[in-house]
């Protein structure tokens, strides 16, 4: 009997010992009817094969383990930063306890969000009934701020008109008539969770600046000092977000974070559940109007936004792609600077110094080393160009949401360095096909989410979680990866594997371990 | 800009009329792009002077999405340049249609199709079918309705059906129903039944084109009869029409759609339909001649 | 840590009856006619616990139920390891459901064994507008070409493929013939069917039933057949629960010839027809193919419960009941060789444990079965409710709870943080969407679906683990850390 009362045996320990070691075996000789483990194994080789990753890239239909989720995701991230705020995700309910299970399972935090649980009557006469019922529902039990509407692929498929279900529920006094809904179309078939957060944003911003549909006058912009700032769908939203206004205070820059939900996402234990904190207020989203210019740190979560900012309301529109190291901090402080007419504060510098030091440093244990990664397409650009920074060389790049356009365009960036002319851009790939590339042309180290441990598993390389989401590490995203300060977690994040790794290779005695230093 | 709606019961003969009618408009100066949204794509052929035009649908899924489009690749331009668009769709019987015509409209928007132009005019299927058919009617869309009817039973049930659909939407958003245009079939009473619809509706009937022959020449030759005779009396028709649709500019209505039952009532009174004798309903032949 | 607790059973009474009217009162009066239907308390001797349940979620509420996919794909379907299942439609649900549900199994992934993989059509507008057959077809060959050690396939629709109209069936067919009769299984689980992951159970089972039951009529079984013969149906191998409670059945000199689904395989789900005996953990979601079993095979099922020594020894001796006298004998050496262990297990937290007062909220069976474990060390539940239960299940859990224990189906977000403000439970157990939101509040919390990624908590080796876990979330240094000396 292997357990004991004592020292209890974790399901790791307990399923290795010999009486489940057995009991297993038995069942799949006597029940499973398994395939024999030669032919197993063959296919296991197989499967590394260039051959196999002809084939492999030849997919046109299947998707498998792909890099990206549906636009609903990104649309209840957007909508959770604003203050007070509950996302009303209109369609079937059970993508709703999807997404709050997602952020839960990323951010270790609640996640309030609601449905309108369409069902198949809902299906075949429209889900306005939902919808009304729905708000008043949520309205009366939550008293948020504000609703934000966004649609799953069911509503999308029947059609449902948002506008004037929303205006219908006023009507029949779901809610206050001048009570802000703001709301958008986000069909899972289209786009990733970036498109969904675009999505939210722009409705917002068309909701508060462009007359509400209808229903109130359009602003008038009346340009000052502001500068409006949108961090896009980040997984390190709570640090980043953070860092951010501890830079812009620091340079005295006059600012708004756009969706801000840096607090929803890290309340404290202290008795008291707070089902709302922090966010964008409206007074500040509706003030956002006449910001100078309006700044995206990720430019592909923003397309829209920006395009409908710029052209519509005159800003200024700048767009990054989620900046890290010290290249990339300097072009976003520069432009800050340049936007706000403020000076990059001595502080700052000294902080840059220091990444710079720590970089001078360890890089020698970055440099020359290959890396694949995966994750969103601003991401996938930030961290390639600090890998260059620090002398890696990017080898793959994937994202599975990456359209062909990005991919030209980082494809580009590569071949301006050194270190990345002998990278590869994969777009619309999902990560069987980087399976098939980390067996075909290794690399080092592998950058991506927690799936990526699936690769690790399979191909031997080894992982660094940075990415979206990470499940099965904690607390990654109270830490910044933007500014000077984010840029030394990244690279202790990175150096930390890499360490790992060596001291993993060398731990065997009389055998390795002559190389197992206490200094590195 | 003003965007106007044609719908009606397939076969009315709908966008034979709408061609028509916009072909006039262009010939008043006005500039005119046509969004077709029926999966038939048969809404700009007499324009166009093709059979069929590609659609946003067709060339999206051949593309991989419709984000890999660029405006010009759906756009044509035909008669007194009127610019065409075909949303397109599935074949009878698969996918979703309703879905196609959301993507096309929101495609369209989102890249300046509609910069530029005095008229946009949507062609629609039959019947407000599902959401995906009334997405022409949404706030911001067409303003005013026309519908393409007859004096047959059909065309008038389903007339009152869009003015169903045109009610779900009034309230919330600014659509109105424009009137109706009866496209003559020559059955009993035909002009006074169509008026009494329109009355019933609470619109009123716009125009009465009367049949002709000579559309169907200019069919053949995939013209609009204003481009291939438009010295013809047909043509003058459509020239009536169209003024009238320039002056009916914010003279839509909220409809007042009728029961099944009122609708049955009025085509009995023009003894279009025979009062039906309830003890015979239900009865087979044999049970009726025993 | 409850404050002002009541007292006397009456004064329970009486409070739970002004916290249900309490929080009735925040919605509108159409919800709060709907929901009063589905709050109360269970009286005793009461044959089910005076809630309705298995009706449609009010919009808008934050209700914490899932759909039919996940019924069908989460629960039902996904676990079949040896299949490959495709999550048909738009990305996100199998992308969501991802790995996410801890059904342990062995198998090399990707290449006998597909469990962790998320495999999707990944549906885009065209798609939609076109229909989805042809890439369907095309999706089952290349999944042939790539992964040819599949033993079988089966399409689990999301919503958008009972809209468009597709047809799956055919498409199955089609390609089940094209490649030598492979098991190919359509399921119509789209999330906009039911009213919660439940029907999903229903249409999955349905689905096993018609196209791998009726596909294997009249074949001989793979197996030579015993008079032991057992199968295990609605364990899905949280955490490998299926596996220590497979290793009782097999002690007892049973044989199990399959699991379903947790670890299972297709050959499994063949064989069961043939069992003598199905035993039935989750009769929520596999109660509808062991009736069908029962009906068309004569296969009798038997209801168990291994959660806690004293429900774990009751379902032994239920179990060996259809068995002959030496499996009777054995299912008392069981007892009594664990008995040591279990004896140990409480001596070590029933102290620590003793009187605490713990609020349920799950799915499945949970909501009852795992009350006796709590029992077993001494602990009392005050509170609970199903997710996505029938009224057979609250008959059933008439059976567990005492007088006076507070009953909440389908709850809302609301309602269950209102309830345990007031209730001061020292420990609440239900999901990840729960969890953080109690725990904020100061109240110690496990996950009772997935464990808290700990587990098992099935069997007596189960047991040890459940009371460790309980044990080190109840007496956490950190919950003494919660409010500032400032």
């Amino acid at each position: 009997m292997p357990q004991n009362a004592d020292h209890v045996l974790d399901h790791f320990d307990l399923f290795r010992q010999p009486e489940y070691r057995e009991m297993l075996a038995n069942k799949k000789k006597n029940f499973e009817n398994p395939v024999a483990e030669n032919e197993v194994q063959r296919v296991v080789e197989w499967t590394k094969t260039p051959e196999y990753r002809e084939k492999n890239f030849a997919r046109e239909a299947l998707t498998v383990n792909p890099a990206k989720a549906c636009q609903p995701l990104g649309a209840v991230f957007a909508g959770v930063g604003f203050e007070g705020t509950v996302p009303f995700v209109h369609g079937s309910q059970g993508c709703v306890a999807y997404y709050r299970s997602h952020f839960s399972r990323h951010f270790k935090e609640p996640s309030s969000c609601v449905s309108s649980s369409m069902t198949e009557d809902a299906a075949v006469f429209g889900g306005l009934n939902n919808m009304i019922d729905g708000l008043a529902n949520t309205y009366n039990l939550y008293k948020p701020k504000m609703i934000s509407v966004s649609t799953t692929c069911m509503a999308e498929v029947i059609g449902d008109d948002l506008n004037a279900f929303i205006k219908t529920a006023k009507d029949k006094g779901s809610v206050p008539m001048d009570y802000d809904v703001p709301f958008a179309h986000t069909p899972a078939f289209v786009g990733s969770h970036i498109t969904g957060y675009d999505n939210v944003l722009k409705g917002v911003f068309e909701h508060f600046w462009g007359g509400k549909s209808g229903t109130a006058e359009k602003l008038e912009r009346v340009p000052n000092e502001t500068i409006n700032f949108i961090g896009g769908f980040d997984p390190y939203t709570v640090g980043n977000l953070r860092e951010i206004k501890r830079l812009f205070d620091m340079m005295g820059v006059e600012y708004t974070i756009i969706a801000d939900n840096s607090d929803v996402w890290d309340t404290p234990t202290d008795g008291t559940f707070r089902m709302f904190d922090g966010g964008t207020t409206i007074d500040e989203t509706v003030a956002a109007v006449n910001a100078k210019a309006t700044i995206s740190m990720q430019e592909y979560c923003t397309e829209k936004t920006l395009k409908y900012i710029g052209e519509e309301w005159k800003h200024e529109t700048v767009a990054f792609n989620h900046p890290i190291g010290v290249k990339a901090t300097d072009d976003f402080l520069l432009e800050i600077s340049r936007l706000s007419g403020k000076a990059v504060p001595e502080q700052i510098k000294l902080e840059r110094g220091r990444l710079v030091d720590a970089m001078a440093d360890s890089s020698a244990h970055i440099h020359g080393k290959k890396f694949a990664i995966y994750g969103d397409p601003d991401l996938c650009i930030g961290l390639a160009q600090f890998l260059m920074e620090n002398g890696g060389e990017p080898t793959h790049i994937l994202a599975t949401n990456g359209s062909p356009k990005w991919a030209e365009k980082v494809q580009a960036m590569l071949a301006a360095s050194p270190f990345g002319k002998n990278c590869h851009v994969y777009p619309l790939r999902d990560l069987w096909h980087m399976r098939s590339l980390l067996f075909t042309e290794p690399v080092d180290f592998l950058i991506g989410n927690t799936y990526g441990k699936y690769l690790e598993r399979d191909t031997g390389t080894p992982l660094i979680r940075i990415g979206f989401p990470i499940f099965d590490r904690h607390h990654h995203h109270r830490y910044p990866v933007w500014g000077y300060q984010g840029g030394l977690n990244v690279l202790v994040w990175i150096l930390d594997r890499i360490f790992e790794e060596i001291d993993k290779n060398t731990i065997v005695p009389a055998h390795s371990d002559f190389s197992y230093d206490i200094i590195r | 800009m003003r965007q106007i709606a044609f719908y009606g019961k397939g076969g009315i003969g709908k966008s034979t009329t709408s061609q028509n009618t916009l072909a006039c408009l262009a010939q008043m100066g006005h500039k005119i792009l046509i969004v077709g949204c029926d999966p038939k794509a048969d809404s700009t052929r007499l324009i166009l002077h093709s059979k069929a035009q590609d659609t946003i649908l067709s060339l999206a899924a051949a593309a991989g999405s419709v984000e890999d489009l660029e405006i010009e690749d759906v756009m044509k331009v035909g008669y007194l340049d009127i610019r065409c668009v075909e949303s397109g769709g599935p074949e009878p019987g698969v996918g979703c249609a309703g879905r196609g015509v959301i993507t096309s409209i929101n495609f369209l928007e989102e890249n300046g199709a509609y910069e530029d132009v005095d008229y946009v005019s949507y062609d629609v299927l039959g019947d407000v079918v599902c959401g995906g058919f009334a997405m022409p009617i949404r706030e911001n869309k067409a303003q005013e309705i026309y519908i393409v009817m007859s004096g047959e039973m059909m065309a008038m049930y389903a007339a009152n059906n869009i003015s169903k659909g045109i009610l779900k939407y009034a309230n919330s958003g600014g659509v109105r129903l424009g009137g109706l245009v009866c496209n003559e079939r020559q059955t009993d009473k035909e002009l006074e039944l169509a008026e009494e619809l329109a009355r019933r509706l609470g619109t009123k009937l716009i125009h009465f084109v009367p049949r002709d022959n000579i559309v169907q020449h200019a069919e053949l030759r995939r013209m609009t009869v204003v481009e291939y005779a438009p010295d013809s009396k047909q043509a003058d028709e459509y020239r009536t029409l169209a003024n009238k649709v320039h002056a009916n500019k914010g003279n839509g209505i909220i409809p007042t759609p009728i029961t099944m039952d009122e609708l049955e009532d009025i085509l009995m009174s023009f003894g279009i339909m025979k009062q039906v004798d309830e003890s015979q309903v239900g009865l087979t032949a044999e049970q009726l001649s025993a | 840590m409850s404050l002002s607790a009541p007292e006397t059973i009456e004064e329970i009474k009486q409070r739970n009856k002004e916290l249900i009217a309490e929080v009735l009162e925040a919605y509108p009066s159409k919800s709060k006619k709907n929901r009063a239907k589905h709050l109360n308390q269970f009286q005793e001797g009461g044959k089910d616990c005076s809630v309705k349940s298995n009706i449609k979620s009010v919009p808008g509420v934050m209700t914490i139920r899932g759909c039919a996919y996940a019924g069908s794909k989460g629960v039902v379907w996904g676990p079949i390891k040896d299949m490959i299942h495709i999550s048909h439609g738009p990305v996100g649900c199998g992308q969501y459901s991802w790995a996410a549900r801890r059904n342990y199994y062995i198998g090399t992934t990707g290449v006998d064994t597909f469990v962790t993989m998320q495999f999707t059509s990944d549906f885009q507008e065209k798609d939609i507008v076109f229909g989805g057959d042809k890439k369907l077809a095309k999706i089952m060959d290349e999944i042939m070409e790539l992964f040819p050690l599949n033993h079988g396939v089966t399409v689990q629709s999301e919503c958008p493929i009972g809209l468009i109209g597709d047809d799956i069936e055919a498409v199955s067919k089609q390609k089940s013939k094209e490649y030598g009769g492979k098991t190919i299984v359509p399921v119509r689980c789209e999330g906009f069917r039911g009213v919660s992951q439940s029907l999903g159970h229903h249409i999955a089972n349905d689905a096993v039933r018609d196209w791998v039951f009726d596909k294997m009529e009249g074949k001989p079984a793979r197996i030579e057949l015993t008079p032991y013969d057992v199968a295990i149906i609605g364990d899905y191998n949280i955490g490998g629960d299926a596996w220590s409670s497979r290793i009782l059945l097999e002690e007892m000199g049973l044989r199990v010839i399959a699991q379903w689904s947790g670890d299972g395989s297709i050959a499994e789900l063949e064989a069961t027809p043939k069992a003598k005996l199905n035993v039935l953990h989750c009769y929520r979601s596999m109660n509808y193919i062991s009736r069908h079993m029962e009906e068309k095979y004569g296969v009798p099922w038997v209801e168990y419960n291994f959660f806690g020594p004293s429900k774990i020894a009751e379902s032994l001796r239920t179990i060996a009941s259809h068995f002959d006298d030496r499996i009777k004998e054995n299912a008392e050496k069981v007892i009594a060789k664990y008995r040591a262990l279990s004896d140990a297990v409480i001596e070590k937290y029933r102290p620590r444990l003793h009187g605490r007062k713990v609020m349920l909220f799950v799915g499945g069976l949970r909501p009852r079965h795992v009350i006796g474990a709590y029992e077993d060390l001494g602990m009392e539940v005050v509170g609970t409710g199903y997710e996505f239960g029938h009224n057979d299940d609250y008959q059933r859990t008439t059976h567990y709870v005492k007088d006076g224990t507070l009953i909440y189906d389908d709850v809302t977000g609301y309602e269950f943080e209102k309830f345990v403000e007031k209730i001061q439970p020292d420990l609440v157990g239900s999901g990840i969407k729960e969890k953080y939101v109690f725990q904020k509040m100061g109240v110690p919390f496990r996950q009772m679906h997935s464990w808290d990624y700990s587990g098992p908590y099935h069997g007596y080796d189960g047991f040890a683990i459940f009371a460790r876990d309980m044990d080190m979330a109840i007496n956490s240094p950190v919950w003494g850390l919660t409010k500032a000396p400032f």
